[in-house]
């Protein structure tokens, strides 16, 4: 994926995890931690990712381990990391 | 961040003690029960389901499906009570007992009424999609049926009411009714569901009514000598009962974002947990403690069961699984 492409993406990211915010649509910044930040509880983490599947083609990550996510960067690069890969699988 | 319940709803035994009887911890009687019922009357127009239309419209579809998949079962649930209970009714212990039954069944039509009309009037739904595939109506509504046949058939038959009293009361209504409301009022309150949030809160008063008359009679049916029959329904109607929550035939979907597999998983467990802890605390209520560990082994042997049976049906985890891989 080239840099446009990433950015493109994280973008794309940010915009969905601000749009769905439990304190109200906004603008979320990498920076932003979900729970502390943006208000996101359990319910709201769920539906966040559902939406960000339905958004994104992911691979299925099986027994995988992967990184907690905390911050809006941590959802940009599982998103990143995620979606390449699923591109290589399909290459 | 889980999504727990605890301390957040009234469960229906955690109401205060209202008599003396009741302080010093006998559970309340048939006549004290009628009393109460007097008092705790509501209507289903007052609640006004129509007002959540707006919100409800808002929701998400994973909001959405997981609030009509509670409300079809709470719904189907208390369509099959009303058809059943007119045979315990029918041969009760006492005079009082009748009388509470017969206020039992009017609760239980106004249940049905108010889970139909938010589903029609708040959910725009038609009661024919939630009601299909239900698993209530699938697997425990046949033994349910079953049990009280069998007190129909012969009304001197003391063992066949206990056993239908446990089936209805004690598994139906404290167990699964029980562990619906409660999450699913939670879920109301999250979603800021007012009329469905204040329904589930007349219903669930009803409910603590039931249940409490189902600990009583139970507790004096083991006491005046059928124990073994109260035990042994127990542990004939859990394992249905752990299909019913775990719910094979609903597809549950794994998040893929880890904190939101975790949270997910976490929520559904905590409805096992809620089950498993009323069905112990129950068994200890009614004077069986000393099958509360085997009825715990059991019910979790149950759950993993209903686990397995979702993995076959889906060719994939259910969320409890996938989140401990």
């Amino acid at each position: 994926m080239n840099t446009s492409d990433n950015s493109t993406l994280r973008a794309q990211v940010r915009r969905i995890v601000g749009e769905m915010s439990p304190l109200g649509a906004r603008e979320a910044r990498s920076e932003d931690r979900l729970v502390e930040e943006l208000g996101y509880d359990s319910l709201a983490v769920i539906e966040l990712s559902l939406r960000i599947e339905g958004e994104f083609p992911l691979a299925d990550l099986g027994s995988k381990a992967t990184p907690d996510i905390t911050t809006v960067k941590d959802i940009e690069d599982f998103v990143d990391q995620e979606q390449v890969t699923a591109t290589s699988d399909a290459a | 961040m889980t999504m727990t319940t605890s301390g957040l709803v009234l469960d229906v035994t955690e109401t205060a003690p209202e008599t003396n009887a009741e302080q010093r911890g006998r559970l309340a009687n048939s006549a004290d029960l009628y009393r109460r019922w007097e008092r705790q009357q509501w209507a289903v127009a007052q609640v006004d389901p129509a007002r959540d239309a707006p919100t409800w419209s808002a929701l998400s579809p994973f909001s959405r499906d997981q609030m009509l998949g509670s409300l079809g079962e709470l719904e189907v649930g208390e369509v099959t009570v009303t058809h059943t209970l007119g045979s315990l009714i029918d041969a009760p212990p006492t005079e009082d007992d009748r009388i509470f039954l017969c206020t039992q069944l009017a609760d239980e039509a106004r249940h049905v009424r108010f889970f139909q009309t938010y589903l029609e009037d708040g959910c725009r739904t038609s009661l024919d999609s939630v009601e299909e595939g239900a698993d209530y109506a699938e697997v425990f509504t046949p033994e349910l049926t079953r049990a009280t046949d069998a007190v129909r058939a012969d009304q001197q038959d003391r063992e066949a009411w206990y056993r239908a009293l446990v089936y209805y009361h004690l598994i139906t209504e404290g167990v699964l009714a029980a562990t619906a409301l409660r999450t699913t009022r939670f879920l109301a309150r999250r979603l800021k569901l007012v009329a469905l949030e204040e329904g589930l809160t007349n219903v669930t008063r009803d409910e603590s009514r039931h249940v409490s008359f189902g600990l009583r009679a139970a507790q004096d049916g083991v006491a005046d000598g059928f124990g073994q029959v109260v035990g042994d329904a127990h542990f004939e109607s859990l394992g249905v009962a752990a299909w019913v929550l775990i719910g094979p035939s609903r597809h549950n979907p794994v998040p893929a974002l880890p904190m939101a597999l975790r949270s997910r998983a976490a929520q559904l467990h905590g409805s096992v947990e809620i089950a498993r802890e009323r069905l112990v605390k129950q068994l200890r209520l009614v004077g069986l403690p000393e099958l509360s560990e085997k009825a715990g082994a059991a019910w979790d042997l149950a759950v993993e069961t209903a686990l397995d049976a979702y993995a076959e049906r889906w060719n994939a985890p259910h969320p409890i699984r996938a989140a401990a891989a």
